[in-house]
């Protein structure tokens, strides 16, 4: 994602001078080059035009519409958004995705820059401990949900069963509104940390060993060295793995489509959960669109506040 | 400084036993026997059993979901490769009418969720006929910007020099692209051919909508309808770790190369 926008304009000035005078040589007409370069695009520019410009825009005049499945429609202006403000539903999964967010984001934070961390002191098989903690992000979030939700059965779940050695519980983790998000965050934390703890990690090893040296040296302990030493360089790199868990989170259905079915009573009933019951369910297409828009739209401010506080160059 | 010596490495073997025994408790629970306790006869390696694997195998659909997971992972990767590469040359070597407008193009389209187009992409592909097929589960997914992207970041990295080169001797532009272009970028092509790899392999959303007669469906939608039925749990763990095999031998055979890759192109998968 930074990446991309990060890289260098190719080619250059060199290119415009070096080969274009050795084509003019070759009788190479400039229309012949750009054609070759078309060509080349063509095939990846084709599948964008029809699978991804044409739903994007198709999705924004979706949304205008009360399409249905048997393919008749009206258009309904913006009728489909004022729906949207009076929806209980909607409210409701509006609040649970960002009670969801509010409890994922940091914990996976905390988790991934904790073993980050670990991973950096700890210098004893390094590259074994790194890999055990990536391991679960190569799996399927559906993998994760089904382990977990065995994990938290309430009668012959692993946790239940841990806990009843200390005379706790049983806890139907997944069956109270109390606890379910939570839950549901745990395991998505464990399933994707690996990924946020590698970003991290090489954010810590990019942090100048001279100037933890210099810190030591002054007398410095451990936690002084970690908040006024590597907290302000790592700064940026912690602010991307925020965004990127923050996006993630708001995009959450798949741990709660298998885990908990939206339950209990709609408590982990997610956006994009409403907008796969409205389309998938309801065949109510234009208003699933309408929620998808609404998703875009926290996607974008979510962007857009990272491009703000960080700056172009980051 | 001192107690940091002993209380780190205890703390980061428990993390390391807590995340790995979540994978452990599975494997143990699809060795139990069927008919007993869950625990303790999980753990007693006399009693386990390759029961539940069999009877998995022979109640759901596994053989023709993986069938159908690998055809959306490898069909996607090959095409993946070969466009995005094509497309990469072209943005960092070429120059053509528009380039700059289809880059901006591709790189907004990263912005938007794939969720949010959820309802018109499913449109789409009913109206073309592809719904519950497998042009329908594979051919809108190639769309990929992100490959296009790593792509021409690391083709922009090759020196100008050459392609004048092969100019020079009368190369031809495709034999230019394939016989110099893709063999220096053979490092790139295998990091993202993991990383789509991975994408489609672990996908969920779209197999869901696409593959809706069990015939269609992928590992990892049978996975979640198995655990939906009255399926014994132990045979649910069957079917679960039959589906981590593939991720567990990308990522045993190519860990450093996903992590040193993912370290320094920021690619998720």
């Amino acid at each position: 994602m930074t990446e991309g926008g990060r890289a260098a304009p190719p080619g250059g000035e060199s290119q415009a001078t070096g080969p274009a005078a050795r084509a003019a040589r070759r009788d190479l007409s400039p229309w012949r080059r750009s054609l070759a370069g078309l060509l080349f695009v063509a095939p990846m520019l084709v599948l964008f035009v029809i699978f991804r410009f044409v739903p994007v825009i198709g999705a924004f005049l979706l949304s205008l519409t009360d399409y249905r499945l048997s393919g008749q429609w009206t258009f309904i202006a913006f009728d489909n958004y004022s729906r949207l403000l009076e929806d209980k539903l909607f409210h409701e999964s509006l609040l649970v995705t960002l009670t969801y967010t509010v409890i994922f984001v940091p914990l996976t934070v905390l988790l991934s820059l904790g073993t980050a961390l670990l991973l950096q002191q700890v210098v004893w098989s390094r590259g074994f401990f790194r890999g055990v903690f990536f391991l679960p992000y190569v799996t399927s979030i559906v993998l994760a949900a089904v382990i977990w939700k065995w994990i938290y059965n309430a009668e012959d779940g692993l946790l239940n069963g841990l806990l009843g050695l200390v005379s706790l519980g049983p806890f139907d983790f997944l069956g109270e509104a109390g606890t379910v998000l939570s839950s549901i965050a745990v395991t998505s934390a464990w399933k994707g940390f690996g990924y946020s703890m590698l970003i991290l990690l090489a954010g810590l090893q990019a942090v100048p060993r001279s100037y933890l040296e210099a810190a030591m040296i002054d007398g410095a302990g451990i936690w002084q060295r970690f908040r006024y030493v590597t907290l302000p360089q790592l700064r940026p790199v912690l602010f991307f793995v925020l965004v990127i868990e923050t996006i993630g989170a708001f995009q959450v259905f798949d741990a709660m489509y298998v885990m908990t079915a939206g339950g209990p009573v709609r408590a982990s009933y997610s956006l994009v959960y409403l907008l796969y019951d409205s389309g998938f369910k309801f065949f109510d297409f234009g208003y699933a669109s309408a929620i998808g828009l609404v998703l875009f739209l926290i996607v974008l401010i979510v962007s857009l506040i990272q491009r703000r506080l960080v700056g172009r160059d980051d | 400084m001192r107690p940091a010596r002993l209380t780190l490495p205890t703390l980061l073997v428990l993390t390391a036993v807590v995340t790995i025994l979540p994978f452990a408790a599975m494997v143990l629970v699809a060795f139990a026997p069927p008919s007993g306790q869950t625990f303790p006869d999980a753990l007693n390696p006399s009693r386990w059993t390759w029961q539940n694997f069999s009877n998995v195998l022979s109640s759901s659909d596994i053989p023709r979901w993986t069938v159908n997971s690998l055809i959306y992972s490898l069909v996607s990767v090959l095409f993946i490769l070969l466009f995005a590469a094509m497309a990469g040359y072209a943005f960092a070597k070429k120059r053509f009418p528009g380039r700059e407008l289809m880059f901006w193009a591709f790189l907004a389209t990263l912005m938007v969720p794939f969720q949010a187009t959820l309802i018109p992409s499913y449109i789409l592909v009913s109206k073309l006929g592809w719904v519950d097929g497998y042009w329908g589960l594979v051919v809108p997914t190639l769309a990929n910007s992100q490959a296009v992207f790593l792509m021409r970041q690391f083709i922009s990295q090759l020196p100008d020099e050459l392609f004048e080169a092969a100019e020079i001797d009368g190369a031809s532009e495709w034999r230019t692209f394939s016989t110099i272009v893709l063999p220096l970028v053979r490092p790139a092509l295998a990091t993202l051919g993991i990383f789509v790899f991975l994408w489609h392999w672990n996908d969920f959303l779209w197999p869901l909508v696409i593959g809706q007669s069990a015939q269609m469906q992928t590992l990892t939608v049978g996975l979640a309808s198995l655990q939906s039925e009255a399926v014994p749990i132990n045979q649910v763990m069957a079917g679960a770790t039959i589906t981590v095999i593939p991720s567990l031998l990308v990522f045993g055979l190519l860990q450093r190369y996903l992590t040193d890759s993912i370290a320094m192109t920021g690619l998720k998968a």
